[in-house]
């Protein structure tokens, strides 16, 4: 599902354009031979070319506990199984709660509470109106939940405990469209959250944003010794892994992150991007960035869509621009690659 | 509406394990789009043409006892393990997808079976309350211990569990069951640990209420299950399951890194041996070799958790846990 990282160009998995948009999209790429297109420019054309380049990733990437890479999870979406029921698309996901460790680095071994087996959860995505079911089975002890941000009928909130061994299905629509989460809310849920109960939840709108190389950083803190405040972090899990293994990115390609704080005991983090500004789309609630910033400070839980493209190859860190946090495991690479004619 | 009726069925009982809307029924804004031309398979309208029966088996949930009903009616040996073991299912459909039974005996007994929301009834829905409970007794009787060794910053997340991870799931069912409410008594005595449970006597006094309310949430039942060894048996396993994975939770690297779920699970092993110890005569009356094992076993499962803290080093892995556990399970089902 998603796209395949082997392959070095590759059709985005964006649901059907229609006619109108493909034209456009030609049009620009046959005008854009050669031809030298600002950056800002291309940020606010309609049309654009339908595939993205995504550089191929190291061989042996690095592994969470269970064989899940950060580079993969990065690019990863979960669509679900389409079944079309009554004429109306209905995305079903299945999550299962689990127990499992986490070698968070050399000294440090954690103990998780996941979905599906990694930390973070699944990234979730849908189209506005979608039906979305999401079958949640908890093998992981603890009473566990799933409640996802969103808007949904009461029932289906998600602050009900699911008890170890048995099975919730959550059922609503997909709305609005947006970057969401989703997280166990049972007390504490510090705990319960800080453990690894928690993923994106990405509802893209009707007309789907224009291609992009689209990632999912989240960052997330780690309690280890259970003393109510963080020891490390991370962004997708597994500290410092970006910093290890940099991100391989096009220069002068659309990037798109949907970016999520979900740093328990820590009020606020910034997300800060070095030798360039991006472009802020607060909740993914528009349908064009908003504004330019190079830091942007998000309280828990909220999340946005950042856009940038750059223009000089090389490596360039982001991170929270407090520097605690960014050093003990927050923190990663970018490592832009020549490509697209700039 | 037939998706509303059903929702409001749901509000109004509540204490359900599993809740599945009917698909076809979006919420009131978008039923117009129905008439698209996109088709739907025969299947799917046949299904929820007769949703909301109550009396169906919920194969996501129901406990083996319950399921030997279509174990029994297809004559499949193991039958209710291997749905168990395919758990969960999205549609009742996926019995046959997941290859747990063939389309032709799946056509025997679609009708009595479901995933949607049901009452519990009998048998299944008094072992459900009684593993709810005995969860609660088993997180108490670990959070006393801690109480008396001067340990209150330890003792209470565990005073917590009760309230937070399973009063809610058991709240219809006391009502039902004419049993007082209790949440703000468990609240209480937590909020006074939570603050340091200074005052000792206030503490004790605190404790033993709350203890007797669930011990009288647990007398609520009819005498005859609690002399049932059957039930009973059925009950060691939920807390003996549950223990299984809290065990998990507990040790990486041979070590107990989380002290909390070393406790819970050895709370909730040191309930299921109390109630095993009720019903140890009868079993040894009616199965002696499977009671003579049923015993060693939990003598040694019991030697995993030596003390309320945690040793260092842990003293059987994971695994070792589980196998014991499966083996306690298996003997157990030969003596009922
Ligand atoms: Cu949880």
């Amino acid at each position: 599902m998603g796209i395949d990282p082997a392959s070095k160009t590759v059709d985005i998995k964006q649901p059907l354009f229609n006619r109108r948009q493909l034209l456009q999209a030609g049009l620009l790429l046959g005008a854009a031979g050669g031809a030298t297109i600002g950056l800002s420019q291309l940020w606010r054309s309609r049309g654009r070319s339908a595939t993205v380049t995504i550089p191929p990733l190291p061989q042996e990437a690095m592994h969470h506990g269970s064989g899940i890479s950060p580079l993969k999870i990065l690019r990863e979406f979960d669509y679900g199984t389409v079944t079309q029921e009554n004429g109306r698309t209905v995305r079903e996901f299945r999550v299962e709660a689990q127990t499992g460790e986490l070698q968070l680095n050399k000294s440090t071994k954690f103990i998780t509470w996941n979905l599906n087996g990694r930390v973070p959860g699944p990234t979730f995505r849908a189209t506005e109106g979608d039906r979305i079911r999401v079958i949640f089975y908890n093998k992981a002890g603890h009473s566990h939940s799933l409640h996802f941000h969103g808007t949904h009928p009461a029932a289906m909130d998600g602050v009900k405990p699911v008890r170890n061994g048995n099975v919730f299905i959550y059922e609503f629509d997909a709305e609005p469209y947006g970057v969401h989460l989703y997280h166990c809310h049972v007390a504490p849920v510090t705990r319960h959250i800080g453990k690894g109960l928690y993923g994106m939840f990405i509802i893209d709108p009707p007309q789907p944003r224009p291609p992009a190389d689209e990632m999912v950083l989240i960052m997330a803190g780690y309690d280890t010794n259970n003393d109510n405040k963080n020891e490390l972090y991370a962004f997708n899990g597994l500290p410092h892994a970006y910093m290890h293994q940099p991100i391989p990115i096009q220069q002068n390609q659309l990037i798109r992150l949907y970016v999520l704080n979900l740093i328990e005991f820590d009020p606020v983090a910034t997300f800060h991007l070095h030798a360039n500004l991006f472009r802020v789309n607060p909740t993914g609630r528009l349908l064009e960035p908003s504004y330019e910033t190079d830091v942007i400070t998000m309280g828990t839980a909220e999340r946005h869509i950042l856009e940038f493209s750059f223009k000089e190859t090389g490596k360039f860190m982001f991170h929270p621009h407090q520097d605690a946090i960014a050093e003990a495991g927050c923190m990663g690479y970018f490592d832009v690659i020549s490509g697209l004619p700039s | 509406m037939k998706f509303l009726k059903f929702f409001g069925l749901w509000i109004a009982s509540c204490g359900l394990v599993v809740l599945v809307a009917c698909n076809n029924q979006a919420p009131s804004t978008s039923t117009s789009q129905n008439t698209s031309a996109a088709s739907t398979a025969p299947t799917e309208q046949a299904t929820h043409a007769d949703m909301g029966h109550s009396k169906r088996i919920n194969i996501n949930a129901a406990i083996l006892s319950e399921l030997d009903k279509l174990e029994a009616k297809l004559g499949v040996p193991a039958l209710s393990n291997k749905i168990q073991a395919s758990r969960p299912y999205g549609k009742v459909e996926e019995l046959v997808s997941k290859n747990v039974i063939t389309q032709a005996q799946f056509d025997q007994i679609k009708d009595m079976v479901t995933i949607e929301d049901i009452q519990l009834t009998g048998e299944a829905k008094d072992v459900d309350y009684m593993v709810k409970l005995s969860l609660m007794k088993g997180h108490m009787m670990v959070a006393k211990e801690l109480l008396d060794l001067g340990k209150p910053d330890q003792a209470e997340p565990h005073i917590g569990h009760p309230v937070e991870e399973i009063y809610a799931d058991v709240e219809d069912q006391l009502n039902e069951r004419n049993v007082k409410a209790f949440k703000n008594e468990l609240i209480a005595l937590q909020d006074r640990v939570k603050a340091g449970a200074k005052d000792a006597n206030k503490t004790a006094e605190e404790y033993k209420a709350s203890m007797q309310s669930i011990d009288g949430a647990i007398a609520a039942l009819p005498e005859t299950q609690h002399k049932d060894h059957d039930f009973v048996l059925q009950v060691i396993n939920g807390l003996l399951d549950t223990a299984n994975s809290e065990y998990t939770s507990a040790i990486a690297d041979g070590k107990v890194k989380e002290a909390i779920e070393y406790q819970d699970s050895r709370g909730f092993v040191m309930y299921a041996d109390e109630l095993y110890k009720g019903i140890a005569n009868q079993i040894q009356k009616e199965y002696p070799d499977s009671h003579k094992k049923i015993i060693a076993m939990m003598a040694d499962l019991l030697k995993v958790w030596p003390t309320a803290i945690p040793p260092q080093q842990s003293v059987k892995t994971p695994e070792e846990v589980g196998t014991l556990i499966k083996q306690i399970e298996t003997e157990t089902k030969k003596a009922s």
